[in-house]
């Protein structure tokens, strides 16, 4: 299995942004993720899929350390950011999240403004130097999120009056404001009605040219559509990691095409 | 098993052929229990309002009149051989004539008002004459000279206040007839005071003094005010919200959102619900024995009683801020922490400002409970009888003072009928606070909710 993957990596020429080897996730007594390979391509979307508690939410929170947050949960194996591993005792989750950015399963922006949504990042983080600079980051990042046209007019209006497709476009703005190097999406699109999947989608595909992109969904039409990889979870392993057009044509591994043909999950 | 299996299909096909038009007895039954559940509620809430309702109206129809005294206003000359011998207006000698001198001066300045308004007072003696006025008034005359010396000489027109009994005569509590039965009060003097009113000298107006003066003896319920007590309760209150806001909401937002979760915040919180449901009383021993005996601070002090006080309303601010901070969703956090905030940062940017609402009402409602407290109050001294004012902070913190809830004890406990109007109306004066509290509550919440 491993040497698969090692084969489809070879087939890729773009360097790899996330290294992650050997990863386990315990919860307490749970063994969540058992050894887990992955390496997440820069600029690229990478699709997680599989059945739910797989551990791809799990290892998606991993990479930029959102599980220390939970009680009795810990982490093994090594997590390397640009060769850098996020675990080190000296490495800041605060600085890390900065640079992985993530967009959640059901959108959550702040009750304030839309303007000030967007600008928290920045703000905290201390990217601009005045209020003109501040505007030019929350114009440029509401653009990207294709969301500045239905929203410049509103800037000052709350974020949570905003349509659920329109609040998970703006938490994206959120995220993509601090300027990340990896933008972590989990099931960004499970809240959204088709149509603001779909812009959604669009938008993951235009966010690749600057980030990589890793995304966790339910939907294999999803995977199918916006990732150029995909990796496929199952019960805490990770079975099967390769370009997303072979992992939905030609799987190597037996369980990936039951589950991708609907017989597992 | 079989029995159950054989018998199932029965209740079905009755139910086929029952009519949605006529109810069948489950139904009736369930709709009945329905029925009477609400006409439970009802009656509960109406014994509820029945209550309330009595409770207001005996505190209001006892407690109004003390809003009103009787006064007489009169001519008062104040001669200068009397008051003031050396003739040269100093404070420090006039002091040396005492109450006594001033009330030979009032008794003079009744008497001649008296014979000018031709009132015929029969066989009354100069000192039952002298009976419709308040034992206060010489007291009052002398500080209000003494604050204007140069007024020594001339004659002013002063109001003093009358007698108690005269003034429950006024208000009903005093009749002829109880007055018969009354070695305080005779009858005559009840007939002078009526032709008093009549002459233009004696009237009811609304009393200040009720609530700006300090508290008055036994004898002289007439005079007895609200003015230390509400300056003591306010300056508590002060020494409260001081202490318990920030200790308490930091120590909510640690538990809350810092704290591991093991054994011992567990314990702690398992002791923060325990305290909330200490009986005051037990915080008064403990502020006597730690503020008091082993601090040395002083007795029946402001600052003693808010000490007490905020020790008291700690785990009730703590509790209801607990329940805020956690209502407000995970979401949130996750969000702040996603974009890069720190922890401090996410909870001071973002739950607590949420939170906040839900906060200010537990703090708030945990200080009216402070206001209303008596018992722990009682065994620091604070029912203690105090005259002076307690000074400007800081330095008035360390006076004494009184506070409202212990004075309307200290007015129900002592026998003058007087007291009890004072009493009650004490206790509305507490209700306007509590009530004023309560709005600001409102107002605050929804100011803050407007924001999202």
């Amino acid at each position: 299995m491993n040497d698969m993957r090692i084969a489809e990596r070879d087939v890729d020429s773009m360097e790899s942004k996330i290294t992650a080897r050997k990863v386990q996730v315990f919860y307490g007594q749970n063994h969540a993720l058992k050894d887990v390979d992955v390496d997440i391509l820069d600029k690229t979307v990478t699709a997680f899929i599989g059945p739910s508690g797989c551990g791809k939410s799990t290892f998606l929170r991993c990479l930029n350390r959102m599980n220390d947050t939970i009680d009795g949960c810990s982490v093994k194996g090594s997590i390397k950011l640009d060769s850098e591993d996020i675990y080190d005792p000296k490495v800041d989750p605060v600085q890390l999240r900065a640079k992985v950015g993530m967009v959640f399963q059901k959108p959550n922006p702040f009750p304030k403004s839309i303007y000030d949504n967007v600008a928290y990042g920045p703000k905290i983080h201390g990217l601009t130097r005045n209020k003109a600079e501040l505007d030019e980051v929350v114009e440029t990042s509401l653009r990207k999120a294709a969301l500045w046209n239905e929203a410049k007019d509103r800037l000052q209006s709350p974020g949570t009056g905003l349509s659920g497709g329109q609040q998970q476009r703006l938490c994206i703005a959120r995220a993509i404001a601090t300027s990340p190097e990896v933008l972590l999406m989990d099931e960004p699109c499970s809240a959204l009605d088709p149509i603001a999947t779909a812009q959604v989608e669009e938008l993951i595909d235009e966010l690749r040219s600057q980030f990589s992109v890793v995304i966790v969904t339910h939907s294999m039409q999803q995977a199918a559509r916006v990732s150029q990889r995909t990796a496929f979870f199952h019960l805490g392993n990770l079975v099967e990691y390769g370009e997303t057009g072979q992992i939905f044509t030609n799987p190597k591994d037996p369980r990936t095409e039951s589950y991708i043909t609907g017989r597992i999950g | 098993m079989t029995d159950i299996m054989g018998s199932a299909p029965v209740p079905a096909s009755r139910a086929r052929r029952s009519s949605l038009m006529a109810q069948d007895a489950l139904s009736k039954r369930r709709n009945a229990a329905e029925a009477r559940f609400k006409i439970y509620g009802i009656v509960a809430i109406v014994i509820a309002m029945l209550a309330l309702v009595w409770l207001l109206i005996s505190i209001f129809s006892v407690g109004l009149p003390s809003f009103r005294q009787t006064f007489l206003t009169m001519p008062i000359e104040l001669p200068a051989d009397k008051l003031d011998k050396s003739g040269v207006r100093d404070v420090a000698v006039m002091s040396k004539v005492t109450t006594v001198g001033y009330a030979a001066v009032i008794q003079a300045a009744l008497e001649k008002a008296i014979k000018e308004k031709g009132i015929d007072v029969g066989t009354m003696t100069p000192k039952d004459i002298a009976g419709v006025i308040s034992l206060e008034a010489p007291a009052q005359l002398r500080n209000y000279v003494l604050a204007n010396p140069e007024l020594v000489g001339t004659t002013i027109d002063f109001e003093v206040l009358a007698n108690g009994r005269i003034d429950g005569f006024f208000k009903g509590r005093v009749t002829m007839e109880s007055a018969q039965l009354d070695s305080n009060v005779k009858p005559e003097q009840l007939v002078l005071a009526e032709k008093l009113t009549e002459a233009g000298i004696m009237a009811k107006r609304f009393n200040w003094g009720f609530i700006t003066a300090p508290d008055a003896s036994d004898q002289r319920p007439e005079a007895a005010g609200l003015g230390v007590a509400i300056i003591g309760s306010f300056y508590m209150m002060i020494v409260v919200l001081v202490l318990s806001l920030p200790i308490g909401v930091a120590a909510s937002v640690y538990l809350e959102e810092f704290a591991p979760k093991n054994r011992w915040t567990d314990l702690i919180e398992v002791n923060i619900a325990n305290l909330a449901a200490v009986p005051s009383i037990v915080f008064g021993i403990l502020g006597l024995a730690v503020f008091i005996n082993f601090a040395g601070l002083p007795q029946s002090a402001p600052i003693v009683g808010g000490l007490v006080l905020t020790l008291m309303t700690l785990p009730r601010i703590i509790i209801p801020a607990r329940a805020a901070l956690k209502s407000v969703p995970p979401s949130i956090r996750d969000a702040a922490l996603g974009v890069g905030a720190s922890k401090l940062q996410s909870v001071f940017h973002h739950v607590l400002p949420l939170a906040a609402p839900g906060i200010l009402t537990g703090m708030i409602i945990g200080l009216a409970q402070a206001l209303g407290e008596t018992a722990p109050l009682l065994l620091i001294g604070m029912v203690a009888f105090v005259r002076d004012y307690p000074g400007m902070p800081l330095d008035g913190f360390f006076n004494p003072a009184s506070a409202l809830p212990v004075q309307v004890f200290s007015w129900t406990t002592r026998g003058d009928p007087g007291f009890v109007e004072r009493a009650s109306g004490a206790i509305i004066v507490l209700l306007i606070f509590l009530l004023i509290m309560n709005a600001v509550a409102i107002i605050l919440r929804r100011r803050f909710e407007r924001r999202w």
